[in-house]
């Protein structure tokens, strides 16, 4: 792990009460653009639901409290909507939650109701600046369009990509993606079962080179042939050498072959320690 | 062992805690007590599996899996804390109260409110000043607007009208409000949006009091009774979010971020307390302003809530909690 915190990436290592670092994956721009968008959908169709409802009521006689529901929803929406999910369903939104994003304090905690209310009003401000729709034609001057700009380039400076409201509540917004089970890499070519038996019994594979065969292996499943042989053969030839196998040996197939030596054949114990130690 | 084995072995347990993070996720059911301590205990395990991963050397994806895994749990185990009433509450009356008297910015947003509204009014009452002001500060389309309005005495509506008119001022004056707000934290905004409200209201306010503007009468009949909370509720918020805005400019001995971070959290239950005041206006302008009630009996409404105000902010706003008199 030391080795992938030092990358420069979109991970941000969080230290838990349990006393665990583990990694999150921030989410950027582009994932949270789209949630925002599928909001305002479920704003609208919100909105499109009451009035449908207060038609009833309309129909029903009681226009004005139709009315007045509509006016009360319509700002509660515009302001609330954002602050209230957040708080209920745990840092999502039901746009977020489909696109598997979530709100949580730069600590990796749960936000409290304040830090998800604020965060959304302030949302006012990152989308400065707000162009008239004038330009485009003879519009009321009413309709102005944000353009998200300055929430887009505060993003895009700092490293939990946090909007200006993310800042000020000192929340991030994480992808949290459902993992997918891997395992080990077994059964992609039987003759490397073979070749680890006839590797040196008393072979130690260092840690470093543990994770180089597994990073390798893992992937090689992506490449062409001419690409193995290509990648393999940095490791594959002066290992080659070492061990005294035959020069026509496939570096491709040793590389799989102490793979197999390494995590998956129970072979020998070669200098391994034993878990749980 | 090999971590084949390792990785058999355990993979059971991890297979479970994903089931059991899906199932909360779908649906927030009660969870049992042992189900809920299973979850824990899965929970740790598998955090102690991530902790070990470099010890057992598990392979880069391994790794990986486990880091979504742990995060995964850990946002459904640390859930976000939802609206509390009574905490809200207790800070509303207690400390809110006391941060207003204090706080240098809403000083700051008060005088510049009324200072540039008693300035705007008095342009827009003379003429002789600045020919004209009234004119250009409302434009003469919302004169004529402000005067057919109030071209006749106040006689009442419809109840259903009040409803209505008193949503769309719930929605229109907290919507004026939030705006002020977030805009104080870029500053320039946020002092924007409060001179022009202070011009504005000042100026319809002065043109108004004009003695030969006859609608004049029937403009005060309507806006004394909630014109006190409305317009503190204004400065409220103006002040609530040029805190916001000095907390980044002048941060003091804290760095930026940590002084916007503590200002959020003191701005907040202030621009809380606003959008009260906004709500409670909205119900006196749309139920009683309009009513065809006599003139005293608005004034006393708004002596009534001005003495609300004084009580709020002076009473309240000067005691001192157990934790000040020590501290």
């Amino acid at each position: 792990m030391a080795a992938s915190t030092s990358q420069i990436d979109t991970t941000i290592q969080i230290v838990t009460p349990e006393n665990i670092a583990f990694d999150y994956q921030v989410a950027g721009p582009f994932r949270r653009w789209p949630a925002y968008l599928l909001d305002l959908a479920a704003r609208f169709g919100l909105l499109l639901v009451i009035m449908v409802a207060a038609s009833l009521l309309d129909w029903l006689g009681a226009g004005a409290l139709a009315v007045a529901g509509i006016l009360l929803v319509w700002f509660l929406l515009e302001w609330f909507y954002g602050g209230f999910f957040e708080s209920y369903w745990n840092g999502q939104t039901p746009g977020k939650w489909l696109l598997g994003i979530r709100v949580l304090t730069i600590h990796g905690q749960p936000i409290n109701a304040l830090q998800a209310v604020m965060r959304n009003v302030l949302r006012t401000v990152d989308m400065y600046p707000l162009i008239s729709l004038q330009v485009l034609g003879d519009l009321p001057p009413v309709y102005l369009f944000p353009t998200f700009f300055l929430g887009l380039v505060v993003m895009s400076s700092n490293r939990r990509f946090q909007r200006l409201g993310d800042l000020v509540c000192g929340t991030m917004v994480v992808s949290e993606e459902r993992p997918w089970w891997t395992g080990m890499v077994q059964g992609e070519d039987p003759r490397a079962a073979l070749l680890a038996e006839l590797l040196p019994a008393d072979m130690s594979i260092s840690p470093d080179m543990a994770r180089t065969l597994a990073s390798y292996v893992e992937r090689r499943g992506g490449f062409t042939a001419a690409r193995r042989r290509e990648i393999a053969r940095h490791l594959g030839i002066p290992l080659t050498r070492q061990l005294g196998l035959p020069d026509d040996t496939s570096e491709d197939l040793l590389l799989c072959a102490l793979y197999h030596r390494a995590f998956i054949g129970a072979a020998h114990e070669n200098g391994w320690r034993r878990s749980g130690g | 062992m090999k971590v084949a084995e390792l990785l058999a072995q355990r993979r059971a347990d991890w297979q479970q805690l994903e089931r059991e993070i899906d199932q909360l996720q779908a649906r927030r059911r009660q969870m049992t007590a042992d189900r809920a301590t299973r979850f824990a205990e899965l929970y740790r395990a598998a955090c102690a599996d991530l902790a070990r991963a470099d010890a057992w050397q598990l392979p880069p994806r391994t790794v990986q899996y486990l880091h979504r895994l742990v995060g995964r749990a850990h946002n459904q185990l640390y859930r976000s804390r939802t609206f509390n009433f009574a905490v809200w509450g207790r800070v509303l009356l207690h400390e809110v109260p006391r941060r207003i008297v204090r706080e240098p910015c809403v000083q700051l947003a008060f005088l510049l409110f009324w200072g540039v509204f008693f300035a705007s009014a008095f342009l827009a009452f003379s003429p002789a000043t600045w020919p004209n002001y009234a004119e250009q500060m409302l434009t003469t389309a919302g004169i004529e607007q402000l005067e057919t309005s109030f071209a006749n005495p106040l006689a009442g509506r419809e109840l259903q009208d009040d409803v209505v008119m008193t949503s769309l001022y719930i929605r229109h004056n907290t919507s004026i409000g939030l705006k002020c707000f977030a805009g104080g934290l870029l500053v320039i905004p946020g002092v924007f949006i409060t001179l022009f409200n202070a011009a504005y209201l000042g100026a319809a306010f002065g043109y108004m009091a004009r003695p030969e503007v006859v609608e004049g009468v029937h403009f005060f009949e309507f806006v004394t009774a909630h014109g006190p909370f409305e317009l503190t509720a204004i400065v409220l918020s103006a002040g609530a979010g040029f805190r916001l805005g000095v907390a980044w400019l002048a941060p003091g001995r804290l760095c930026r971020l940590a002084s916007l971070r503590r200002a959020a959290e003191e701005a907040m239950p202030v621009m809380g307390a606003a959008m009260s005041l906004f709500f409670l206006a909205a119900l006196i302008e749309g139920f009683i302003s309009p009513a065809a009630l006599p003139w005293g009996v608005k004034l006393a409404v708004a002596l009534f809530s001005a003495a609300v105000l004084v009580f709020y902010l002076v009473f309240l706003g000067s005691q001192r909690s157990g934790a000040d008199a020590v501290g």
